[in-house]
């Protein structure tokens, strides 16, 4: 039956193409519209980590000024101090810890072709890969000892590799990055989560580092972090040594603690740092940490902004338009079959049957416009790509998933539309119809 | 008055239909005049002034490749290179503004004060940073040589001299008489003596709240945190990038250089709020097409279906103008209502917008232009389905069906 309601369909079609092409339309840009920023917003808050999200948690301690909190969500600073990342990594309870932060600089290669150039670099304790379940293509990551001491071990990326060393093994060879010689001790794989839910601090959807050195290599470069520092306490700083003893906060820092006595027996030691602190004169706030899975910091931290948010709103506003417009068309086109309709319902087809393949029908308009939709969908991601100048590179794509939500959207919706004129439709009454004929 | 009353009993009938075609006019209405809202706010934080000669400047940033590296003979010489290229007008060394990236402190008036700081973005510069950055100078005086501290890195030297913008002078200073006044970081008791005021700078971070709030500190310190601000004659500056880009590498081959117009580094930063802009402008239109669309298609339905009854009024001697005029007034009453609905819900949807997003109210004005605009479009739109219909001859009404 429903086969036969398809052909009738089509072949309606086909009788009034300029009516059908404008609810098709309607349909397509609607949905077209609607997709587009329900796949940025889908695409923005998905999570990267979302395989370890049990287990992950990112760190927060609230040492802010004791006037008031620091001006976020959580209340709590991002980030951590310096001197309280390196206490927290001789902790031995969770199983993988990181503290780490973004840097860069100037790379290059002896005897090469290679033009020198900036590298976004990851300052980061060893057990980051670990950690974030990042594969090695070849060897591995830095010495245990290098997470204190200068040790020039660096881990590069795949695109790192291939640039530098045509994708060889380069365990073993040397880069001088910052003017400095470093030993390559691990290759991974091409590794770039969006949102980058390890670090929302410096944009949550840039690309992720390219290089990454030991967190021990601090005094020998002197190193100040590309990314946010943020203080509250006036302090003298007369040296570098002052600066990392300091009350500024700059570390990001992540643990992983797998069951529920582990996540417990850490919980109580940060309670034990923290009133240690306290009797140090340090932490003058109430007692106060924050450990959140990954899914919880993404929300936390506001990844989807405002802006975003306010558009799935006023897309899903204009989808609505769209159907009304739908409606409106349908009711129209349907009403004038009405005759054909009543010698139909004479010859004794039931309201259901009028009904229903009123409905196919709508359905037919809504799956052309899905087709459509997704077209102009990847249009406007593509729009969307160009105008944000790279920032969304990583999340204005489309993937499969999206795609049949689309197609469903569209025929939910025109199902929706459909309703009302094909129920109008199928109580038309055949003895009026009759008469005139 | 006209046909008023028949076009009513009509609508009736229809009463379906019209609602629908008043309803999308109405939810258009709503989104169009919102959407009208952001897009102007958006377009007026972009079109502010800067304070800058935004349009001349061209920044330079480098990062050295030796460990050991000689930050502050490096500014030196390039400095000296720089302004001796043809079609450069003057050069500083700062960080350059509008890139959202800087540092801020909070200010105080008075020594030693913790809480309620005004936030201010803070730039360390030399003397030449005004005529380079293209600011007015409005009160006070410029930096002299002899005050610049050329400082290392971790110094805890702090300035004893700034100048600031005329609008942190006016927040910390609501009398006006900030000129000589010394100001204070949070918590410190060492005072910094307004020597200058300049008229306007935005700062790093335009789209912030303390945007605006803008001090000057007479400091060099020999890190990376630096860019090259040369601002070229006008009409100069892409010829003064190349010749920039080329000079500084000739100089020192070993390091890594990025020449930038600022108004490419101000495009990035706006890109979000133009990204806004075009995405809504592009709502606004598609939509005000497709509600022309729909009234297109129904009013093209109707006649056809009412071809018999025009037939008849043609018959007994309606005039053409009087059947169009007919359609047109019906499209009307319907665009009114709709309008009538849409303004209400304009209202409502913008309070939803203006509590759960912050955005600006919706002044009723806004709203009553879109509406006029909408409502030409409505009836440019059943324009051409009336005159059409005035064209069915009068035959028609002897036809059956």
């Amino acid at each position: 039956m429903i086969g036969y309601y398809v052909s009738l369909a089509l072949r309606s079609l086909r009788r009034t193409p300029i009516l059908s092409a404008l609810m098709v339309a309607a349909i397509a840009v609607g949905v077209g519209a609607a997709m587009t920023t329900l796949t940025l917003n889908y695409m923005m808050s998905r999570n990267a980590l979302a395989d370890k999200n049990e287990v992950l948690y990112a760190l927060q301690l609230d040492n802010w000024d004791p006037h008031e909190a620091a001006d976020n969500p959580s209340e709590m600073p991002w980030q951590l101090t310096y001197k309280d990342a390196i206490s927290l990594l001789r902790s031995d309870i969770p199983t993988y810890q990181v503290a780490m932060h973004r840097w860069g600089g100037p790379v290059t290669l002896e005897d090469s072709t290679v033009r020198p150039y900036t590298a976004q670099a990851r300052v980061t304790s060893r057990d980051f890969f670990a950690l974030f379940d990042i594969p090695f293509i070849y060897g591995g990551t830095w010495a245990k000892e290098a997470d204190s001491n200068a040790v020039f071990q660096i881990v590069i990326n795949e695109a790192t590799n291939e640039k530098l060393f045509n994708g060889e093994n380069s365990v073993g060879r040397t880069i001088n990055f910052n003017g400095t010689p470093f030993t390559v001790v691990g290759v991974i794989g091409n590794w770039s989560p969006s949102p980058k839910v390890h670090d929302l601090n410096n944009g949550s959807f840039q690309k992720s580092a390219e290089l990454f050195i030991p967190f021990g290599l601090h005094r020998t470069f002197e190193i100040q972090p590309w990314g946010n520092t943020n203080g509250w306490k006036p302090e003298k700083i007369e040296s570098y040594e002052d600066g990392l003893g300091a009350e500024y906060v700059w570390v990001q820092y992540w643990v992983q603690l797998d069951s529920a006595e582990q996540r417990q027996r850490y919980e109580d030691y940060l309670t034990g740092f923290i009133r240690e602190q306290k009797d140090q004169g340090r932490f003058p706030r109430p007692l106060k940490f924050g450990l959140s899975k990954p899914s919880e910091w993404l929300v936390l931290n506001e990844v989807v902004d405002g802006d975003d948010r306010m558009l799935s709103w006023l897309s899903l506003a204009f989808l609505l338009v769209c159907l009304v417009n739908a409606v409106a068309l349908l009711l129209a086109k349907f009403l004038r079959k009405a005759p054909e309709t009543g010698v139909r319902r004479a010859l004794g087809a039931s309201r259901s049957a009028v009904f229903s393949q009123h409905l196919v029908e709508s359905g037919c308009i809504g799956l052309a416009g899905g087709l459509i939709g997704i077209l102009l969908t990847l249009a406007g991601l593509a729009l969307i790509r160009q105008l944000s100048m790279g920032y969304m590179d990583s999340v204005a794509s489309m993937d499969w998933l999206m795609m049949l939500s689309a197609i469903g959207l569209a025929i939910l919706s025109s199902l929706l539309a459909g309703l009302y004129p094909a129920w109008r439709i199928s109580r038309t009454n055949p003895s009026i119809y009759l008469k005139t004929q | 008055m006209l046909e008023l009353r028949p076009i009513l009993s009509a609508l009736w009938r229809h009463k379906i239909s019209a609602l629908l075609i008043a309803l999308q006019l109405g939810l258009t209405l709503a989104i169009v005049s919102n959407a009208s809202v952001v897009i102007k706010e958006r377009q007026e934080r972009i079109a502010r002034p800067t304070g800058v000669a935004e349009a001349d400047i061209v920044t330079a940033h480098f990062m050295p490749i030796p460990k050991d590296y000689d930050m502050l003979e490096a500014f030196r010489l390039d400095m000296d290179m720089i302004r001796q290229l043809p079609g450069v007008a003057a050069a500083t060394i700062s960080r350059a503004p509008l890139t959202g990236s800087g540092s801020s402190s909070g200010f105080h008036t008075k020594p030693h004060q913790e809480v309620g700081s005004t936030g201010a973005a803070n730039f360390r510069v030399d003397e030449h940073f005004i005529d380079a950055l293209g600011m007015k100078l409005v009160a006070g005086r410029n930096f002299t040589p002899d005050e610049i501290r050329m400082m290392e890195s971790n110094s805890s030297e702090r300035p004893t001299k700034t100048i600031i913008t005329q609008q942190l002078a006016d927040t910390l200073f609501p009398e006006g008489n900030a000129l000589g006044k010394p100001i204070y970081f949070g918590g410190e008791d060492n005072p910094m003596e307004i020597v200058g005021i300049v008229e306007r700078n935005l700062g790093p971070w335009p789209n912030s709240s303390i945007a605006g709030n803008t001090v000057f500190f007479p400091a060099i310190m020999d890190n990376q945190w630096y860019d090259y601000i040369v601002r070229a004659e006008p009409g100069q500056r892409d010829a003064v990038l190349k010749l920039l880009e080329e000079k500084l590498a000739e100089r020192d081959a070993d390091r890594v250089i990025n020449v930038e117009t600022l108004e490419e580094q101000k495009t990035r930063y706006y890109a979000g709020d133009n990204t806004m802009i075009k995405v809504l402008s592009g709502v606004v239109s598609l939509l005000t097409f497709i509600v022309a669309l729909g009234i297109v298609g129904l009013t093209v339905f109707w006649i056809t279906q009412r071809q018999k009854q025009i037939g008849v009024r043609r018959a007994l001697g309606a005039t053409r103008l009087a059947i169009s005029r007919y359609f047109l007034l019906e499209n009307l009453m319907i665009a009114a209502t709709g309008i009538v609905l849409g303004v209400a819900t304009a209202q409502i949807f913008n309070k939803f917008l203006a509590s759960e997003f912050g955005q600006p109210a919706l002044p009723l004005s806004t709203t009553l232009i879109c509406a006029f605009i909408l409502l030409a479009v409505s009836v440019a739109a059943a324009l051409v389905p009336a005159l059409r219909a005035a064209n069915i001859s009068p035959a028609m009404a002897t036809r059956s069906v």
